[in-house]
């Protein structure tokens, strides 16, 4: 035989392996969440959001408690009146307000009290020496019906009847509230309380779930049975009534006493997909050899059969936080949030319903900020869940 | 069968003891009574009312007659709205939130399932994007948000509908739309998986093989296995929306169930809080038993008395 008729293989299989170098559990979970546009898109949001909950409140000039009286229910852009140079706003309230052209405000503008004609509804005010007559019978008067504007403002011999310019408010962006405190400051605010509870009720479910779950579904037979009793039990009731009746018991609000209610109620679901999942594990044989080489039975359950459990632990940990953050903000929406002056996105949502017909940016911007993070929260969790799935590993 | 019925039973009146038992000790483990105002109550007037309402006996004592009272479905007096009971108060606001409530589930039932099923049917079409896009939507929006945006587009700028109360037939939709949303698009997208899921099995394939028509293709195999995963998460869900959602009874000024719940919890009533939450639960618990026991019928496969 003539070895120079054969050729050598090798190098052609060495090709084959690097192709495609092995990757980790993690390695090819995060290769397959980076494809998912939605979940990367949620990703950054959520990056955004705690960014700016974090150290946003350090830039704006006020504090989440700040009241600038004066400047009650602005909102994010205000029409203003061209008169004579100078630029106005009149509120829903009839205060007038001097603006610079650009959106600052200036100040308000005193009125006159011995002035103020309520029954013919004129109210005079004066602004550098000279008065600003405005007269808002329009449509209001049984004399004055059928105009297509509601007011006219006076000042220097000049009338306006429409105002000529909008401009976003520049010291207030997101507007302010009832006793004038700067909206975005309190979204800002309300963004490191919603997600601060969000976060650690999760992680404490999470351990809670982790250790009831996974000694429920190791130990098996009597111990599983009174341990998921238990959990029968506790899952038979709508868990908000639970939450609320805690929240009762603690007297009300406070930041710790929410997260503690919510902590040691969600649990609940926590424990029981671990313990199917340990259910699953344990009669493998890779713990039968662990079994056998005599590792202890709390070493077995933390260091084989959590981190064979982790992809859905760590897929329903991330649906949990957006439910949480819905909780929370439900409960501060029915009064038992964080006290007041402090404020969640709840909080905020709840105390602008009163006035949602005249001042809706006040119940927007709030509400937006949920559905923003749910949505972030939702996308992610969707993504993980297919990243995590292991009957989707080849793709 | 029967001893699994009679098992679930003696465990709900186990779950229903411990319920109230874990709400009355609560309940009296905090400081101040009722009747504490801010101005101080005179101590022979705060003696007397706490000897009309029996507060001056040990806890214990108070829970046996409470519980007395639970069994002849006397859920005691409501401390703030004085005269009248906690019986009084259920009787008067269960129905309109169980009238709410049972539209809500109606329409989830109709709308949401038929969605779900022909956004299967169109995967990756326009139809399925955009019935996916509102699902999302819907789920990630809160309750009180639809709410209020409804309030505020329907009957504020658009003026079709009133912006509280039910009582105008017109009234009944703002509710009912806020109060299915979330619930809706989950039923549609666990349909839609669901049906996707059953889609792709071999019997689906054998069938269609057999030249059967499409229509019973769908209709007798492939949805009727489909919706199997969606009654197990409708049963609690419809039992959950009945009894109505605190916060659309407070935005649509409804008179119902959850709005005393609600106030009663603003005003420490501790009584109505107790009944309350003790109806609540039995309404729950019953009504997941109904859906469990339905399950025999819809899918012969489940047998009780085993758990998987």
């Amino acid at each position: 035989m003539n070895p120079n008729k054969f050729e050598f293989i090798k190098d052609k299989y060495d090709d084959a392996e690097t192709s495609r170098p092995s990757l980790t559990y993690w390695q090819d979970a995060w290769r397959r969440l980076k494809k998912n546009k939605l979940s990367m898109a949620g990703l950054v949001t959520i990056g955004i959001i705690l960014l700016l909950g974090v150290f946003g409140p350090m830039f704006t000039p006020y504090s989440y408690s700040d009241q600038v009286n004066k400047y009650k229910n602005l909102p994010p852009i205000m029409k203003l009146y061209e008169l004579g140079g100078t630029y106005f706003y009149v509120s829903n309230d009839y205060n007038i307000f001097a603006v610079e052209r650009n959106g600052r405000l200036i100040d308000r503008i005193d009125a006159d009290r011995s002035r103020r004609d309520v029954i013919n509804k004129v109210y005079v005010y004066t602004y550098q020496g000279e008065d600003v007559v405005l007269d808002f019978s329009y449509n209001l008067l049984p004399s004055k019906m059928g105009y297509d504007y509601d007011l006219t403002l006076e000042y220097r011999g000049e009338t306006a009847t429409q105002h000529s310019i909008s401009r976003i408010n520049r010291i207030f962006p997101f507007g302010t509230d009832d006793i004038g405190r700067d909206l975005m400051t309190r979204i800002l605010y309300g963004a490191r309380i919603s997600l601060l509870v969000a976060f650690i009720a999760t992680i404490v479910n999470l351990f809670i779930g982790i250790i009831y779950g996974s000694i429920s579904g190791f130990e098996g037979g009597k111990v599983d049975e009174i341990m998921m009793r238990i959990v029968d039990i506790i899952n038979s009731v709508p868990l908000v009534l639970y939450v609320i009746l805690l929240m009762v018991w603690f007297r009300g609000g406070g930041l710790w006493n929410i997260i503690i209610a919510l902590s040691s109620v969600y649990w609940v679901s926590m424990a029981r997909l671990v313990r199917g999942q340990i259910l699953s594990l344990k009669e493998q044989e890779f713990i039968l050899s662990a079994k056998v080489l005599g590792v202890s039975r709390s070493r077995i359950i933390m260091k084989h059969l959590i981190p064979n459990a982790i992809g859905p632990i760590i897929v329903s940990m991330a649906m949990m936080i957006p439910s949480a953050v819905f909780t929370e903000s439900f409960l501060s929406f029915i009064g038992l949030g964080v006290s007041a002056p402090m404020a969640s996105w709840g909080t905020l949502a709840n105390n602008a319903l009163s006035g949602m017909i005249t001042y809706p940016y006040q119940l927007f911007f709030p509400a937006m900020s949920i559905a923003f993070t749910m949505l972030a929260f939702n996308f992610i969790g969707d993504g993980l869940r297919d990243a995590l799935d292991p009957r989707l590993r080849k793709g | 069968m029967r001893s699994y019925f009679l098992k679930r039973v003696v465990s709900m009146f186990i779950t229903i003891l411990l319920i109230t038992a874990l709400t009355f000790t609560m309940m009296h483990s905090i400081p101040g009574g009722p009747f504490t105002r801010e101005k101080a109550v005179p101590d022979e007037i705060l003696r007397r009312l706490n000897e009309k309402y029996n507060l001056d006996q040990p806890v214990f004592i108070q829970y046996l007659d409470y519980m007395k009272g639970l069994l002849t479905f006397d859920l005691g007096p409501s401390y703030s709205k004085i005269g009248t009971s906690v019986n009084d108060l259920i009787v008067g606001g269960f129905p309109a939130s169980a009238k709410i409530g049972l539209l809500a589930s109606i329409l989830i039932i109709i709308v949401g399932i038929p969605i779900g099923v022909i956004s299967a049917l169109k995967q990756n079409k326009p139809i399925d994007y955009v019935v996916m896009f509102m699902a999302t939507l819907g789920i990630t929006v809160p309750s009180f948000v639809v709410a209020t945006l409804i309030i505020y587009f329907f009957a504020g700028k658009l003026g079709w509908i009133p912006s509280f109360g039910i009582t105008n037939p017109l009234g009944y939709i703002g509710p009912v739309i806020a109060l299915s949303g979330y619930s809706l698009s989950f039923i549609s997208r666990l349909t839609r998986s669901s049906m996707l899921e059953v889609l792709r099995q071999d019997y689906i394939r054998t069938a269609r093989a057999n030249g059967i028509r499409e229509w019973s293709v769908l209709g007798k195999h492939a949805i009727k296995n489909a919706l199997i995963p969606v009654v197990t998460y409708l049963g609690p869900m419809i039992a959950a929306i009945l009894t109505g959602s605190f916060v659309i009874e407070k935005i649509f000024a409804i008179p119902g169930l959850g709005k005393y719940y609600v106030d009663s919890v603003n005003n420490r009533d501790y009584t109505t809080i107790m009944g309350v939450t003790v109806f609540y639960a039995v309404f729950y618990i019953v009504m997941v038993l109904l859906v469990d026991l339905a399950y025999t019928i819809i899918d012969p496969r489940i047998k009780f008395g085993s758990e998987k």
